[in-house]
């Protein structure tokens, strides 16, 4: 990459990852700098969601494939990855169901507290991002809309006080009113100086939303480059097949 | 021998055989026939106490392949198969003792309520999650026990004695014992065999591997476990007979021992969970150790206990695990191989 | 009123119960475990508390100030040493290991304590009654259904209130999403069957204060508190302990109908729930 080692705050090198016999990342190489937007496209089974989860320690990995501020951390515990400063939003959401809206995000709040992690996100600024969680503080979190599910994943997420946040589909099964709503909290996240890693299917939302793309098809990179830059042509090719291109 | 060609009009796939049993498995499956032609004709080369302790090496292995192939296929785990065994033992001692039936005769109608009495469980227990299955088996084993102790006509506490067993010579029951061990190695570990080379039997290792994309594949994960269930305890109820009228005699505690299962499930994990050969394995070091240390009692069973726990721990897949992982030659092999026919490669 | 004092008993039998089920329902929620050897622990418990009472002349008060933190570490290191290697999606690896550990540690004490029944002299607390609303009750009884009641108010609000207890219910519904919060699983498990265990310290401690015990009496304590949890409805602590009532209410009843009847009575009920109502009284279907 043209980038630095140094404003990289997390980044992976050759970056293997197999399901048992089944390898689903074959060198991944990807740098996310401080406070950088970067969005992952690909089609399903591209391997975004492996690679999120390899980075966050729920597939072994060696330690040299994964960096965060220049530190081998591949393979690190999940748990020890958020207190090193790595949030995930997963894919589904996954929410402690049975508990409360409030109560899931306490859990985080708790963890960064014994973890000691310090950071500019409270309960009461995620109710200023998303003022629904404050209304429905004490309702059970599955009986929620899609949206405001995704809205305590993601606060549950940023009370962990990360460095860098990793999105995995957010937008998926949501309506575009909900979407546009949780996009608009963007900017108020990063302006936190957290970095963004956003898996995404919709390629004009991962566009406009970020700073910089990469393109996976069956567990490579095969294009790279400023989400402003890179022609319809170029991802249509890089998603479809094609050979890896530096834009 | 069970070589079946595979589409053969299609000219554009190769051709294929599927093979399914091995050398191994041929020289296994002639030394099985041999083995239980040596158990019908004990009577005839071994004395009343060898016919005995061999009749009850039998019930260890039927008993184990039972728990085998409810815990290491069907992903049943249970810790009540004595219910079965104490259910069918009583049945026979009522039919031959109270209502006068040839006790050989009764061994086989006796089944009949260890497989009445199993559907009623499973409907029951099969709604309980995961490991409180294995617990509540064992409800099931104490209630069959206590209903035992408080019967007036099984004697409750006092329990039955098979007293027309008088009738029959000592030689006419060492041909009786010798014919039932041989049948009780044939249906548990041959019926088993059988089974698991069916088509029911690729469908029983989809689901060990993977209950839900099982389910998927459009195996009825279900029937099947319920089929098994029904089975393994008709397979228990025949141990239970056939042992307990070598006895002679039948009381609750002894008919619904726990014991049974501590064995079981010691020789199927030792020996190594979901393979034929594992639980052969497994009981010759059961009977071995038995006979060896069984004299130190207590500090014995601390031992069985504590390897036990090491194998669940650390050797999941038990001695046969360990031997298959090194050399691929298995007694009795239940895989599919394919095998390109060399001919049609050129 | 012999009913109505079969009722009371029930309830007072009940609490035994619930300190046996309470540490169950706990385990099972959240790492879907059941410890075989969960009623050996009590008797394990059980004759250390009278060996101790016994060397060195304790009371009952100050035999249980000694168990329950023992029974705490006992319960800490069984997860360290041995849960936390076999706790997953399937269940055979626990249930197998939980066995093994079973049928090694009833066979130890049956070596070191011989298969007598003993029991843990009370100081007279054992013999003494109260008067209740016209009818006598054992003081013990009620001590014992006044810290059963207790421990499950504890142990809810521990769960409800306490970064702890939100932290093991997140880790109960979503152990990975869990991990992605910051907890660390394996340090949730190891404390909640440190609870659980810790519990069993009162437990043993009362247990062989209102009866004897002996090696081989840890089986028939897991089956009651199998059969309370599932009466009860998994997947809440006073679903454990109203579970624990109907239990042992069925068991009294059972028992003033025919003495060989009684345990037999529950276990026809806790088949009669299944039959029934699988997913207990309390539990949400």
């Amino acid at each position: 990459m043209m980038e630095t080692l140094s404003t990289s705050v997390l980044s992976t090198h050759g970056l293997v990852a197999r399901y048992g016999d089944f390898q689903a990342l074959y060198g991944v190489d990807v740098t996310v700098n401080e406070g950088e937007a970067v969005a992952l496209i690909g089609a399903n089974g591209a391997g975004k969601s492996t690679f999120l989860r390899a980075i966050m320690g729920l597939l072994p990995v060696a330690p040299d494939m994964v960096r965060l501020g220049g530190q081998p951390i591949g393979g690190t515990p999940t748990d020890r990855m958020v207190q090193k400063g790595v949030a995930i939003v997963p894919e589904g959401r996954r929410l402690f169901s049975g508990m409360s809206v409030e109560d899931n995000l306490r859990v985080a709040v708790d963890q960064a507290e014994r973890l000691g992690r310090k950071g500019g996100w409270s309960l009461s600024r995620l109710h200023q991002l998303f003022p629904i969680l404050k209304e429905k503080a004490r309702t059970p979190v599955q009986s929620l809309s899609g949206g405001q599910q995704q809205m305590v994943s993601i606060g549950r997420a940023l009370l962990c006080q990360p460095k860098v946040l990793l999105c995995d589909e957010i937008s998926l099964g949501l309506a575009p009113k909900v979407i546009r709503e949780i996009y608009a909290a963007l900017p108020e996240i990063r302006g936190q100086g957290t970095a963004v890693v956003l898996v995404e299917q919709d390629v004009g939302l991962a566009q406009s939303a970020t700073d910089r793309l990469y393109c996976m098809l069956e567990g490579r990179v095969t294009l790279s480059g400023r989400s402003g830059e890179v022609t319809r042509e170029q991802i249509g090719a890089a998603y479809f097949g094609g050979s890896h291109a530096v834009v | 021998m069970t070589s079946v060609p595979l589409s053969p009009t299609d000219a554009t796939l190769p051709k294929v055989t599927v093979r399914r049993q091995t050398a191994s498995g041929r020289v296994a499956l002639t030394l099985f026939v041999i083995a239980l032609i040596a158990l019908v004709a004990m009577p005839w080369w071994a004395k009343t106490g060898t016919i005995r302790m061999i009749l009850e090496l039998c019930c260890y292995i039927a008993v184990a392949q039972m728990w085998n192939m409810l815990a290491g296929y069907a992903g049943l785990v249970s810790v009540g198969q004595q219910a079965f065994m104490g259910a069918a033992g009583y049945a026979m001692f009522v039919l031959a003792q109270t209502f006068g039936v040839n006790p050989f005769l009764a061994i086989f109608l006796s089944l009949l309520v260890p497989a009445a009495l199993a559907v009623p469980c499973y409907l029951l227990l099969h709604r309980l999650d995961g490991p409180y299955f294995a617990i509540g088996t064992w409800v099931v084993a104490e209630v069959f026990r206590l209903v035992a102790s408080n019967m007036g006509w099984l004697n409750a506490g006092a329990g039955m004695s098979l007293n027309v067993m008088k009738d029959y010579s000592g030689f006419e029951r060492n041909v009786a014992m010798s014919l039932l061990c041989a049948l009780l190695i044939l249906a548990t570990i041959g019926g088993s065999y059988w089974f698991l080379r069916s088509r029911y039997g690729l469908a029983l290792i989809a689901i060990r591997d993977n209950p839900v994309a099982a389910a998927s594949q459009g195996v009825n994960v279900g029937r099947l476990r319920f089929m098994i269930y029904v089975a393994a305890a008709v397979g228990c109820g025949l141990a239970g007979a056939v042992y307990f009228m070598a006895q002679l005699r039948i009381n609750p505690p002894s008919a619904f021992d726990p014991m049974w299962s501590n064995v079981a499930i010691f020789i199927v994990m030792v020996g190594g969970i979901a393979s034929i050969e594992g639980v052969l394995i497994g009981t010759l070091i059961y009977f071995i150790a038995d006979r060896w240390f069984g004299e130190y009692g207590a500090s014995y069973f601390v031992v069985l206990g504590v390897m036990t726990v090491l194998v669940a721990l650390y050797a999941r897949t038990g001695i046969w695990g360990a031997i298959s992982k090194r050399w691929d030659a298995p007694w009795f092999p239940i895989s599919r191989h394919l095998i390109l026919k060399a001919e049609d490669r050129a | 009123m012999q009913w109505f004092d079969a009722l009371v008993q029930g309830v007072l039998l009940g609490g035994m119960y619930a300190q046996y089920a309470l540490g169950m329902a706990l385990m099972f929620g959240v790492m879907r475990i059941v410890n075989v050897s969960h009623g050996d622990l009590v008797i394990l418990l059980s004759l250390i508390g009278i060996s101790l009472a016994t060397s060195f002349g304790l009371g009952p008060f100050w035999v249980m100030a000694a168990l329950v933190p023992l029974a705490v570490a006992m319960g800490w290191i069984l997860q360290k040493v041995i849960l936390n290697r076999v706790v997953g999606d399937d269940p055979l690896p626990s249930l197998i290991a939980t066995f093994g550990l079973s049928l090694a540690l009833q066979n130890l004490m049956l070596q070191i304590w011989s298969a007598n029944s003993r029991s843990l002299p009370g100081g007279g607390i054992e013999s003494r009654s109260v008067e209740v609303a016209g009818i006598y009750v054992g003081l013990l009884p009620v001590i014992v259904l006044v810290f059963a009641t207790a421990l499950t108010l504890c142990l809810d609000l521990m769960l409800k209130r306490t970064r702890f207890g939100r932290a093991l219910r997140a880790a109960a519904a979503d152990v990975e999403a869990a991990a992605m919060t910051g907890i660390n699983p394996r340090a949730v498990y190891a404390s909640a069957t440190a609870i659980a265990v810790g519990i069993l310290g009162f437990a043993a401690v009362f247990q062989s204060l209102r009866s004897t015990v002996a090696p081989a009496d840890g089986g028939a304590q897991l089956v009651y508190a199998f059969e309370a949890v599932i009466i009860g409805g998994m997947g809440s602590v006073w679903g454990a302990f109203i579970g624990s009532m109907v239990l042992g209410i069925s068991q009294a009843i059972g028992f003033r109908i025919d003495p060989g009847f009684g345990v037999l009575a529950g276990h026809l009920v806790f088949l009669l729930v299944l039959a029934t109502r699988p997913q207990g009284l309390f539990g949400k279907s």
